[in-house]
């Protein structure tokens, strides 16, 4: 077998092995053997949320980024898992008590204004969907990679392979085991990166802190100073992408749910800790696979244009691995694991839009009398409309898979984080101030492309991947401005903040 | 808990006695520690640079890595974790206290 059938038959085998252990641990649930049940513990649960939060970004595009900014990339990084610590304290155990679980039945309960609803589902949505572009580009990157075939192709086999997955996961009925998911995703990202250190004669034991001296080599051998600061962005674009990742991270929708599948609070709470642990393993390797994959192209040789480097960066995992002679069996590992991390994350991201576009659009606005069935058909043809959408928009992908995803950081950010923040932690909040406070967000998010051409220093305030930093500020001010000119909200929401969200022990 | 007169509005920097002024405290004390090391450090990279206390951040290593790089890429995540840890251990404390002062049993 050469190299490209080992992968794709080693990819084969991780989703058959998926799939039967979903089926076997549905039919001990079903005898009620406990094992393998919905809890499984405060660490169970932080593998749940790491799994849940590794995508194609965390496994392709940040070393793609690094690789290729070098110190700029760091951002990613730092903004990727400082966000948990903002989501912990300031929003994770209060949503919860205040029991709304999506972004659009939280504002709908809250600021208590169906357009607000409407508003939010329409940009959880949106959000979706771009994360799903990324993740895209992804797989179809890996399925080009592997079949060496085009990109285009690699894109829509692997939509194609995606929709069938969900629809046999689906119709299979088989649970998502995201402690087996995290696993096989870590153990699939670190064995090949130890075994790419060891071969070229680092640290291999802790590849995390050996590729230091990979570092000291390219300056030394190849005068490449990988990690001078500042020296691909200013202080400001540092700042604003790492502070929007960060707050994107709190308020994007399919991370704040994961707090409800743990049944009390304070397990909830020690969760976070283990999930940014485990995520935190994954994103001290990244920049190991960027280094290397920067000096084996110096030592061939094969430095590349700026271009062309842009044009690969975001497989640079894999062509780092075929690179330094990785064997056809690991690089299937290797891609096996990126690819169940992009596919299970547009599965849900996918499958919670379309619910978002039958539960929160259809059934609460278009039609409320729809029967179960009627809603359920609208959900399946949604993720179908969702992902020919995404397709289409991942032929022509606008950018790399870090700073797709980052424009959904930054949407949320700029919206939801401040809807949750002031929705939560000021009681005057109101529907008006939510409504301006979200049109404000996007306006502010899409600032770059809408106004860039004619206002310079817009552009400058507001770069399209990192528009938070002044945006979400600017919200809250907006929505704090509006609230107050406009009429209180009911006293009902304001004693249920102060005795169920903030008083519970009192 | 309701008393006569104007009731409390939550507001983030004026919590009401107990619990919440308890919480908002550690929340303020933790998010003082995350902006400062994440933001405060990279303006001190920036502000150095070309210095000697600026060769000192990106010439000396640690971990073979370059101080710099290696408090950014390796320590600012495990900073994150300790964070997360001491807000976690000093909620279950205020949590306890709190639960045991009106004599209700622990969540």
């Amino acid at each position: 077998m050469n190299d490209s059938s080992w992968s794709i038959f080693v990819v084969l085998c991780v989703f058959l092995c998926f799939i039967l252990v979903g089926l076997r641990q549905k039919s001990r649930e079903s005898l009620e053997y406990g094992f393998g049940g919905r809890y499984t513990g405060r660490i169970g649960g932080g593998a749940a949320i790491a799994s849940n939060w590794m995508s194609a970004a965390s496994l392709m595009g940040l070393a793609g980024i690094i690789y290729l900014r070098g110190y700029q990339g760091l951002a990613y990084v730092i903004g990727w898992t400082g966000g948990y610590v903002l989501l912990l304290v300031l929003l994770a155990t209060q949503i919860r008590r205040f029991g709304k679980f999506t972004a659009p039945e939280f504002v709908g309960e809250r600021y208590g204004s169906p357009v607000a609803r409407l508003v939010a589902a329409v940009i959880s949505i949106a959000i979706s969907v771009i994360y799903c572009v990324a993740q895209f580009k992804g797989i179809g990157m890996i399925f080009s990679f592997m079949f060496d075939i085009d990109y285009e192709q690699g894109v829509m086999f692997g939509a194609l392979a995606v929709v069938s997955y969900i629809v046999l996961s689906g119709m299979l009925g088989v649970p998502r085991n995201q402690q087996l998911q995290y696993l096989v995703i870590s153990v699939s990202f670190i064995i090949p990166l130890m075994w790419l250190a060891r071969k070229l004669g680092y640290f291999w034991l802790l590849p995390q802190f050996g590729y230091g001296r990979a570092i000291t080599d390219l300056s030394r051998q190849f005068s490449i100073d990988f990690a001078l600061p500042f020296a691909n962005g200013t202080l400001f674009e540092w700042c604003a992408l790492c502070f929007t990742l960060m707050v994107g991270t709190a308020g994007l929708p399919h991370v704040l749910s994961r707090f409800y599948t743990v049944p009390n609070l304070r397990d909830a709470r020690w969760s976070v800790v283990w999930g940014l642990f485990f995520i935190a393993l994954i994103y001290w390797s990244a920049p190991a696979f960027a280094v290397f994959g920067r000096l084996l192209e110096a030592r061939h040789g094969a430095l590349l244009p700026e271009a062309a480097a842009r044009g690969m960066a975001d497989i640079i995992v894999l062509k780092t691995a075929v690179l330094a002679g990785v064997p056809g069996w690991l690089i299937g590992v290797l891609a096996a694991g990126a690819l169940s991390a992009a596919f299970f994350t547009v599965a849900g991201l996918l499958m919670t839009g379309a619910a978002s576009i039958s539960h929160d659009i259809y059934y609460s606005i278009v039609n409320p009398t729809a029967s179960e069935s009627a809603r359920m058909q609208v959900a399946k043809g949604g993720t179908l409309v969702l992902a020919v959408v995404v397709m289409l928009l991942a032929l022509d992908p606008p950018g790399l898979i870090a700073e797709i995803t980052a424009v959904a950081f930054a949407l949320a950010g700029n919206t939801i984080f401040p809807l949750f923040l002031l929705g939560i932690w000021w009681g005057r909040a109101n529907r008006y101030g939510a409504i301006a406070g979200m049109l404000t967000g996007i306006l502010c998010t899409f600032a770059h492309p809408l106004f860039g051409g004619a206002l310079p220093r817009v552009a400058a305030l507001f770069p399209v991947t990192s528009s938070a930093l002044c945006g979400a500020p600017l919200v809250v001010c907006v929505m704090i401005a509006v609230s107050l000119l406009t009429p209180a909200p009911p006293a009902e929401m304001g004693r249920f903040l102060e005795e169920e969200v903030h008083g519970h022990l009192d | 808990m309701s008393q006569p007169g104007k009731r409390y509005r939550v507001n983030l920097f004026r919590p009401k006695k107990g619990h919440m002024r308890d919480e908002v405290l550690i929340i303020l004390a933790i998010l003082f520690g995350w902006g400062v090391c994440t933001f405060g450090f990279q303006v001190l990279v920036y502000l150095s640079r070309g210095t000697g206390a600026g060769s000192i951040l990106t010439r000396l290593t640690l971990f073979n890595l370059p101080l710099h790089f290696w408090f950014t890429g390796q320590l600012l995540p495990l900073w994150f974790i300790v964070l997360c840890v001491a807000f976690n251990l000093y909620i279950d404390r205020i949590t306890e206290y709190h639960s045991r002062r009106r004599d209700r049993s622990y969540e």
